[in-house]
This record gives structure tokens, C-alpha cells and sequence, in this order.
């Protein structure tokens, strides 16, 4: 599903981000990008979405190489992409439910159809009675599963999670890992950068990250979990 | 074609949004770009109501024949063949009328009232003379067409002057030429500055919703969604200022209007300015949404491109 062939980013001759990464990620799998600070794992994640193209490799998304992808085209790859990101870019002049509707609203869907789903997408999340909130007047968490509701709300195949349970407290933390663990049971490829350590139980597949490399990379994890 | 329908819809009621948000100044916006408008419009508007009349002065320009005193009254009839054939060499027709001096002497007693001042010269000063009332021009650029006929019958023998009537006519007709081309150059260089405002606004707008234009893009908006709203916003704001333009226009002729009466009673004419018609008035509103239309591409272009 989605495949990274010796892919390196680099800004400029001394600040490489990524160097020579390679690794594959099946379908439905819940992936836990591990790594300090700095070791490239908001880039992987920027770099599936196309919010930043390779230096040099390839990158395949669906078979698709994102790296040559014209600017045409981006639109359509992220519609299959959800986006969870640790700062949660809601929209603060507009309700929540608006902002859930976002993303099929630019895909040009009837706004009555938008809104029923939008409204299913809180439900999930259990943030369904504050639709018509301002994000401003919501907590941390709260804002992060509004977040996620606007990511899930176009059912798309991938969802790509950066840091989503930074700065939030353990209850809220803990709400957020089990929304995305239920749309990885519904078969949903998951792909959770963190150094929060909790995801590592649920993930099946753990990719660690030191200085832009790949430095350890354990796959199919939950049959052993399974044993122990 | 539907979702392309629903897309527009939506750009639509995003650009109302911007139209109406307190802090986008918009109002303002349009308040500039309308008086920038409302010169070249007021210079429409007389051109308008003035060329109508100069149209109609043009319709039959007259040529008045004046023969030397000493041209013999026989020599002064064997004219009218040679005239008629210069008119047709010339591809005109017209009315030709002889006027006798006696004739011409007379109407100057009647229609000066200085019949003691006429008797007082002793004699008839007056020519014989031919007025040739010509037919069949359109407008002002035949103007050249006369002065051809004028320098022929120049030419006749006998012939002391001859008075082309529509000097004054093709004066007026310079003037309006000028008229209209200082009021293109001014159109011009207020459309300049239309398209400046409108671009500095839009600039504005797409610098305070740069997030909601990122996060579109992070959720899949293809460019098109996200210029579309800008684009009714620039033709939104060309419009309104447009119609503002228009209708400040039209409410100042009315006070114009008492002072023109006035002046033009006086030269026994009822000359009013009227507001442009509906096609011209549509025309204007199309423009000005145009220019607005036009800032808003070059800006969303720039500032857009510079976002990606």
C-alpha cells in the first residue's frame, strides 16, 4: 500500500532529514513511527500526504509515485488521506461540524448529505453533542477527536497521525488511541507518529526513526503479542 | 455538472461571507473602487447625451455658393448644371436653391429688422448665390467628402466664395474625438487603479484565511476550490462599486440638471442630461465586474502560488 525506496529529504547540504529510508506498509496495518525528536517521522508522515516531496527515491502510495505526482493530482491522493496532526488546524471562526464538513465539501458533496455524515463522524468520536461548538470553547482532546472526525469523515483508505496525543492529558490521550484503533479494526491503514509509548501495544508493525534512518523495524507484531 | 453547480454555489456564499465579515473593510473597498468608477462614467454620460445632438447636426450639412457681384445673373444659372455634376462625380445628392440678391437682400430686411440700415447703403451688396443642402451623410466622418465638393464648386467660374456650414459642426466633432479619447485614457488608467485596489484586497483576504487555505489544500481542495471564491469576491466587489458608480452618477445629474435647463433656455433648448440607457448601463456593470474579476485573477495568481 504504501512503499518507501531509499527516499531521502534533504533542506539544504547539512540538514537531511531523511537518508535513504526503505520500508513497506501493508494495507489495514496500525504502523507506531517511533523516534526522538528530530529523527524524521513528521516527514515520513508530510511526505506520504505530499506536503513535501523526496529529495531523491521513490515513494508509492496505491502504486501510485507520490514524488512525481503533479500538483493537479494532489487533491485526489489526500482525499484518500486523513490527516491527524498535533497541532489540530480546525478552523476557529467556523462550528465543529463545519469544520468536519470540510472535506466533503471540497469534494463537492450535497451539504445535507455532508452534514449526516459529518454528524456520524462526531458520533464516533463522541464529540456528537458539540457540533455546533466553536473550537475555541473546546479542551485539547476534545479538539484533537474533532480533528480525527474531520480525518475519518471521508472514509479514506490511510490515515496518518502526527504526535496526535502531544499535549493532552492520559484520559484524553487514551480517547484519541481508541478512535484510531477502531478505524484500524474496520480496516483502515494507521500510521501514528508519537513517543507515546501506549500505541506500541495496539501497532503491528513499529518503525523507529534516529537522525533521518531507519534504525530498527519490527513487522507483524501482533501474533507474538498474541502468544505472550 | 452538478457538483461542479454545488462548488460554484458554495464559492459563492464563501464570497458573501468575506463581502459581509466586519473586519475585511469591504465596504470601503467598494466605496474606492466606485469613485475611481464614477469619473469615467460621468464622462460617458455627457458623451452619451452630447453625441446624439452632434449626430444630428451632422445629418445635412449646407453649402452656401456666393458669386461675385460682377457674375452676370445668366453666367450664375448656367452654374446649377456644373454643380449638379460635381455632386454626381462625387457620388452626392443634395437640394439645390437659388437665392437671388433680391431675394437674399429681402430675408436680410426681414429677419434683421434693419430694413432702415439696408436702405441706408444705397445699393444691394449681396451676391447672387446657391445653397446646396446635401443628402445622405450618415456622420461626421464624410466630413472630408464636403470639403472635396466645397474645393470643386471653389473652382467654378464666377465664383467668389464658397461657405462650407458644417465648419462649426466639424469642430464639435474634433472636440467629442478628443473628448472621447481623454475619457478612454481616463478609463483606462482608473481601470488601472481598480484592478490595484481589487488586487490589494484580495491580497488582504487570502493573507487572513492563508490557515483555512492550507487546510483545504491538506484535505484535498484542488486549486480551482480555493481561487473560486476569490474570484466572486473581486467581480462582487467590481459589481457593487460598478452599480454605487452608477447610481452616484445618475443622483448628481439631478442638481446639473436645473443649471444646464437654465443655460440651455437661453439658446432656446430644452438640452437635458439623462442617465445611460439599460444597454450601456449593463455594459458598465459587466466591465466593472470584469476589472474586479481581472484584480482578483492577477492577485490570487501571485499570492496563491507563493502559499503553495
Amino acid at each position: 500500500m504504501i512503499e518507501f525506496q531509499h527516499v531521502t529529504k534533504q533542506y539544504s547540504k547539512d540538514a537531511i532529514a531523511l537518508s535513504d529510508v526503505s520500508f513497506t506498509i501493508g494495507k489495514g496495518e496500525l504502523v507506531f513511527l517511533a523516534g526522538p525528536s528530530g529523527a524524521g517521522k513528521s516527514t515520513v508522515l508530510n511526505m506520504i500526504a505530499a506536503v513535501e516531496r523526496p529529495s531523491s527515491g521513490t515513494i508509492l502510495v496505491n502504486s501510485q509515485n507520490v514524488g512525481k505526482l503533479k500538483s493537479s493530482g494532489l487533491p485526489y491522493l489526500r482525499r484518500n488521506i486523513g490527516l491527524i496532526l498535533q497541532q489540530q488546524r480546525l478552523l476557529y471562526d467556523r462550528d465543529v461540524i463545519t469544520n468536519v464538513m470540510l472535506p466533503l465539501i471540497v469534494c463537492g458533496a450535497v451539504p445535507s448529505d455532508a452534514e449526516k455524515r459529518a454528524r456520524a463522524a462526531l458520533d464516533k468520536v463522541g464529540m456528537l453533542d458539540k457540533a455546533f461548538w466553536l473550537p475555541m470553547s473546546l479542551s485539547g482532546g476534545e479538539q484533537q477527536r474533532v480533528s480525527i472526525a474531520r480525518a475519518i469523515v471521508n472514509r479514506p483508505q490511510i490515515i496518518l497521525a502526527d504526535e496526535p496525543t502531544a499535549n493532552l492529558d492520559r484520559v484524553s490521550a487514551d480517547q484519541v488511541l481508541s478512535a484510531l484503533k477502531a478505524f484500524h479494526s474496520v480496516g483502515v491503514t494507521c500510521i501514528i507518529s508519537s513517543h507515546d509509548e501506549q500505541f506500541l501495544d495496539s501497532a503491528n508493525h513499529v518503525i523507529y526513526l534516529a537522525k533521518g534512518k531507519v534504525v530498527d523495524h519490527w513487522e507483524d507484531l501482533s501474533p507474538c503479542r498474541e502468544l505472550s | 455538472m452538478k457538483t461542479l453547480f454545488r462548488q460554484h454555489v458554495f464559492a459563492f456564499r464563501v464570497s458573501l461571507r468575506h463581502f459581509f465579515s466586519p473586519r475585511s473593510g469591504f465596504f470601503l473597498n467598494v466605496l474606492v473602487v466606485a469613485i475611481a468608477l464614477s469619473l469615467p462614467f460621468a464622462g460617458l454620460t455627457v458623451l452619451e447625451n452630447v453625441r446624439p445632438i452632434s449626430e444630428q447636426l451632422s445629418v445635412e450639412p449646407e453649402i452656401s455658393i456666393f458669386f461675385s457681384l460682377e457674375t452676370p445673373r445668366e453666367s450664375v444659372k448656367a452654374a446649377e448644371p456644373q454643380i449638379m455634376q460635381i455632386l454626381q462625380e462625387t457620388h452626392s445628392y443634395g437640394k439645390l436653391e437659388f437665392v437671388s440678391r433680391e431675394n437674399a437682400l429681402t430675408k436680410l430686411q426681414d429677419k434683421s429688422g434693419m430694413s432702415d440700415a439696408v436702405s441706408a447703403l444705397g445699393g444691394n451688396p449681396l451676391p447672387d448665390a446657391y445653397v446646396l443642402r446635401l443628402a445622405g451623410f450618415d456622420n461626421l466622418a464624410e466630413a472630408h467628402r464636403i470639403d472635396t465638393i466645397a474645393s470643386q464648386l471653389q473652382a467654378l467660374p464666377g465664383v467668389d466664395l464658397v461657405q462650407v456650414d458644417s465648419a462649426w459642426v466639424k469642430r464639435l466633432s474634433a472636440l467629442l474625438h478628443l473628448m472621447r479619447l481623454s475619457l478612454l485614457f481616463l478609463a483606462a488608467t482608473l481601470g488601472v487603479v481598480v484592478i490595484a485596489v481589487v488586487f490589494n484586497t484580495i491580497r488582504l483576504q487570502v493573507m487572513s484565511q492563508r490557515e483555512e487555505i492550507e487546510v483545504s489544500r491538506l484535505v484535498g481542495a484542488t486549486d480551482a476550490f480555493i481561487y473560486r471564491p476569490f474570484f466572486y469576491t473581486g467581480a462582487l466587489l467590481g459589481l457593487c462599486a460598478g452599480g454605487l458608480a452608477l447610481g452616484a452618477v445618475a443622483i448628481t445629474l439631478q442638481p446639473l440638471n436645473q443649471a444646464i435647463a437654465d443655460f440651455a433656455r437661453l439658446y432656446a433648448s430644452e438640452f437635458q442630461l439623462t442617465p445611460l440607457g439599460i444597454v450601456p448601463t449593463i455594459a458598465m456593470l459587466i466591465m466593472s465586474a470584469g476589472l474586479g474579476l481581472a484584480g482578483s485573477l492577477l492577485s490570487v495568481q501571485r499570492h496563491l502560488a507563493r502559499l503553495r
